[in-house]
């Protein structure tokens, strides 16, 4: 059920796994509405497993059909790294060592076809954006940014907001096939670090994308507003177009005031509700950004290796990113793994919880931090931490279990009595 | 050629009706003993050395006038050689054990008798010597067909050997045009070969006098004659040295081979159609250069596929489908540049290729898979028409595999660990094709291609 171009893109996620069969693995997450598999290239040391403390990291293109050149970047970068590592660049290695690596070429693939067929040069710029039942997906995420809104007026959770998820999910009517089988990839595996890819203008833009009073445009800061700033900025610097201050815009009337050094807060740009990125935040511990990398949304091919060397170097690098601020275990006295546990960094109103082997990663920029692990029935740990830019620092936690410490309450208890006795019976 | 190798004293055979019976028996036994222990060491020497052993069975059968035989040959099917060191190259070959003491002599016109006129044991090589002048001289094939219905029916050879024979006189046949032609300075391209071919010949063929043996047409003869002249090239192999052999030119036959003139040494273009009409497109003074040129350059590429296809880079339906795609492209091409179509009547293009086409098509796909093992599934591949894509997938895929090869030998080497496992990584990816199969991640047609370079490797 794939056009010429589907299988195009088949061929080459397969020609990467060929030639890299020990470091890759394709998978699909789900069909789209169409029937065409949803591809992923996963790309680590291990493929297949999560590795207890090995950080996950996604990078996910064309969710607007007719925006296509990020599609073809994941696939050179798909290329790219399987020939780097083979070719031994030390860098590449240990990144695809270090990291589990997902590349989802295309998340809308029945609207790339639509946009693909398009006869001519000049495609429209509409075109194949939607699925084929016409739902922009990147309005089709639950909406999380409005309940962090009532929360942060009201109380409540700071993150995890959608409760009983696959329920929520499967249940929901108005979710494209697309955004369901994305959902559930984002609930299955425990991503860090993310990026979606899209085309139309060039920037990289931070959450939070809807704004919080509801106006066009407004700056919509999230709790990690500065580390948000630092991933964007790895990604732009490294793109010579993106974060050129003489670029001209896209086009003669685009307002692009709130462009800084390449990047931009998703609000203060223009108000996006029920988009992926703020899902991502809101749902799980995932950090992603949007990428917008060309003024024009579907180029000629002839113009996709101009694209590929804009932003290889940021490609990388942005996948280098998952290895800052603070990682490790949260794990009870006898070393048994906490799953679930929240781990919390003062200042910081957005909490992490741990993946299923204890395990947790928490992007921070440089500075010092008052980390801290809890869990239902244990006493919370808090340490402090001085953290550099990078690598991540490793922070590990052994909880405490309540009924531990109630137990060595009563032992001591029973100690002083004893002291006690003896010393009166003296 | 026949018989490169080996003690021809074996293969002389006495050919006489009239040798009693119990003495033919026992010489074929004694021959039998001689001959296991020269393929033993033969087996051990080189590669495959099949059609001798037809030769010698068959002449054997030819001798032993009296007796029919079920000569259970088995030609093995060669296993992808060329990881010599692993395959098993002998060849399982049963020789003829029973003798059926009553079927009856054979019957022989005089001219076609297997004695020389001075009454001396032809060998093998005379006899086919005989028959390919006998045609020459009547100019007519139908002296073959006579003669070898006559083996068939008293049920003397089998018709593995009646191909062999086939093809070993059709060779012969050849010769004898050629140097019958160039005595007479037949006017034509020079040869433009420049290669040396130890013993091959650079002719062409006459269609008019022999046409392609398909009826009998036989995977395993083939075979075997290829396994012969790679011997040979092996042995004699130069830089320029194609992989062509005699026995290529008579293996397909001719048909679109009226275009070929035997000066030309372009038999082994006769496959492509539009390249040859485009080469006889060129036939003036002044286009000389150009059409050796081409002549060359399409040798080149012809050689360079077999050469993959030998060695196992690819297998032998993308050696043929490449092949096919190449002359497909120089039709649309030809089309473009010269403004005219090349494209005669009975070219059916690609939706229905002339019969003859087809067959030697297949006769040469069929020719290149026996230098392998023969793969299990022995469906055609797709036509390049359906998915246009196939050829030039599966060129992919070998590529990409083959860099992974390459980088898992560098890698065990760098890491000082033994050879990495061939056999392990093969079914490991079969394992992860089924399952991509089962997921809908890759087509079945996809999965079939990437098994099929796997274990042509």
């Amino acid at each position: 059920a794939s056009g010429k171009r589907g299988r195009e893109l088949r061929k080459a996620l397969v020609s990467v796994w060929l030639q890299c069969p020990t470091i890759t693995r394709i998978y699909t997450i789900g069909e789209s509405f169409e029937g065409r598999e949803l591809l992923v290239l996963e790309m680590s040391d291990n493929p297949g497993t999560h590795e207890p403390g090995e950080p996950e990291f996604k990078y996910i293109a064309n969710m607007h059909g007719n925006e296509a050149v990020g599609r073809e970047l994941l696939i050179y970068l798909a290329q790219y790294l399987c020939n780097q590592y083979q070719q031994g660049n030390e860098t590449i290695i240990d990144l695809i060592h270090n990291t589990r690596i997902h590349l989802m070429p295309s998340m809308n693939p029945d609207g790339f076809e639509k946009a693909a067929s398009q006869p001519g040069e000049i495609k429209d710029w509409f075109v194949g954006r939607s699925n084929a039942q016409g739902v922009d997906l990147n309005r089709n995420f639950p909406d999380l940014d409005r309940i962090i809104y009532i929360n942060e007026r009201e109380g409540g959770a700071n993150n995890h907001l959608l409760q009983n998820m696959k329920k929520a999910v499967d249940e929901n009517t108005k979710l494209a096939p697309e955004t369901k089988s994305v959902i559930h990839w984002i609930m299955d595996i425990p991503f860090v670090l993310s990026a979606n890819l899209h085309g139309g203008d060039v920037v990289a833009n931070y959450p939070y994308d809807e704004t919080r009073t509801g106006s066009t445009h407004e700056y919509s800061a999230s709790p990690d507003d500065v580390m948000f700033k630092s991933l964007a900025r790895a990604y732009s610097m490294y793109n010579p177009v993106m974060s050129d201050p003489q670029r001209p815009p896209c086009r003669k009337n685009d307002d692009d005031s709130s462009f800084k050094d390449g990047i931009t807060n998703g609000g203060a740009w223009y108000s996006v509700p029920g988009g992926m990125q703020d899902f991502n935040y809101l749902s799980s511990n995932c950090f992603e950004i949007t990428l917008e990398l060309s003024c024009d949304k579907f180029p000629n091919e002839d113009t996709l290796k101009n694209y590929w060397d804009q932003n290889r170097n940021s490609l990388v690098n942005y996948i280098e990113q998952v290895h800052r601020g603070v990682k490790g275990f949260v794990r009870d006295l006898q070393g048994n793994p906490i799953s679930n546990a929240t781990v919390s960094v003062e200042g910081i109103d957005h909490d992490m919880t741990t993946a299923k082997d204890g395990d947790y990663w928490r992007l921070l920029a440089p500075g010092n931090y008052k980390v801290a692990a809890s869990a239902p029935g244990y006493l919370t740990v808090i340490k402090k931490v001085a953290v550099p830019y990078s690598p991540a620092t490793r922070v590990d936690f052994e909880l405490e279990s309540l009924m531990e410490r109630k137990e060595e309450e009563r032992e001591e208890l029973m100690d002083w009595w004893k002291m006690m006795s003896e010393t009166l019976n003296f | 050629m026949l018989c490169p190798c080996g003690d021809k004293t074996v293969y002389n055979r006495q050919l006489t009706e009239e040798r009693p019976l119990q003495e033919q028996i026992a010489e074929a036994d004694s021959v039998k003993a001689a001959l296991q222990s020269a393929e033993s060491k033969r087996s051990a020497a080189s590669k495959d050395a099949g059609s001798e052993q037809d030769d010698f069975t068959m002449l054997k059968s030819l001798a032993d006038g009296q007796k029919s035989k079920e000569t259970t040959e088995v030609p093995v099917k060669k296993e992808d050689q060329y990881v010599p060191d692993e395959s098993d190259s002998t060849k399982s070959r049963r020789l003829a054990e029973d003798y059926d003491s009553t079927k009856n002599g054979m019957e022989y016109d005089d001219p076609e008798s297997f004695r020389q006129v001075d009454g001396t044991p032809l060998t093998a090589e005379d006899i086919v010597q005989k028959i390919a002048n006998k045609i020459y001289e009547e100019d007519d094939r139908g002296v073959f067909d006579r003669i070898v219905s006559k083996l068939l029916k008293l049920g003397l050879i089998t018709d593995n050997q009646a191909d062999t024979l086939e093809y070993q006189v059709a060779e012969a046949l050849q010769d004898l045009i050629t140097k019958n032609a160039k005595n007479n300075e037949i006017e034509g391209a020079e040869s433009n070969d420049q290669e040396t071919r130890g013993e091959q010949d650079d002719q062409g063929s006459d269609t008019d006098a022999w046409e392609p043996p398909r009826r009998r047409y036989n995977e395993d003869e083939d075979e075997e004659e290829e396994d012969e002249d790679e011997v040979e090239d092996e042995v004699d192999r130069d830089a320029e040295e194609e992989g062509d052999t005699p026995d290529n030119t008579w293996d397909k036959g001719t048909e679109e081979g009226n275009e070929v003139s035997p000066e030309d040494g372009l038999q082994d273009l006769q496959y492509f159609p539009n390249f040859y009409r485009l080469l006889k497109s060129l036939d003036s003074e002044q286009d000389t250069q150009e059409r050796e040129t081409l002549i060359t350059i399409m040798k080149t590429l012809i050689d360079f596929v077999k050469m993959m296809v030998k060695y196992g880079t690819i297998t032998p339906e993308e050696g043929v489908s490449y092949l096919e795609n190449l002359d497909a492209m120089i039709a649309m091409q030809t089309k473009n540049k010269l403004g005219k179509s090349l494209v005669l009547p009975d070219f059916a293009g690609p939706n229905g290729k002339n019969l003859d086409e087809d067959d030697n098509t297949k006769a040469e796909a069929a020719k290149m898979q026996k230098e392998y093992e023969n793969l299990k599934d022995s469906t055609k591949e797709d036509q390049p028409s359906t998915e246009t894509n196939q050829p030039g997938k599966s060129e992919t895929y070998l590529e990409a595999i083959r860099k992974n090869i390459e980088w898992l030998k560098k890698h065990n080497k760098d890491e000082g660990k033994d050879d990495y496992d061939l056999s392990k990584l093969k079914d490991f990816m079969d394992q992860q094709v089924d399952s991509y199969i089962e997921k809908g991640i890759i087509a079945k047609d996809e999965g079939d291609t990437i098994k099929r370079i796997y274990s042509s490797l």
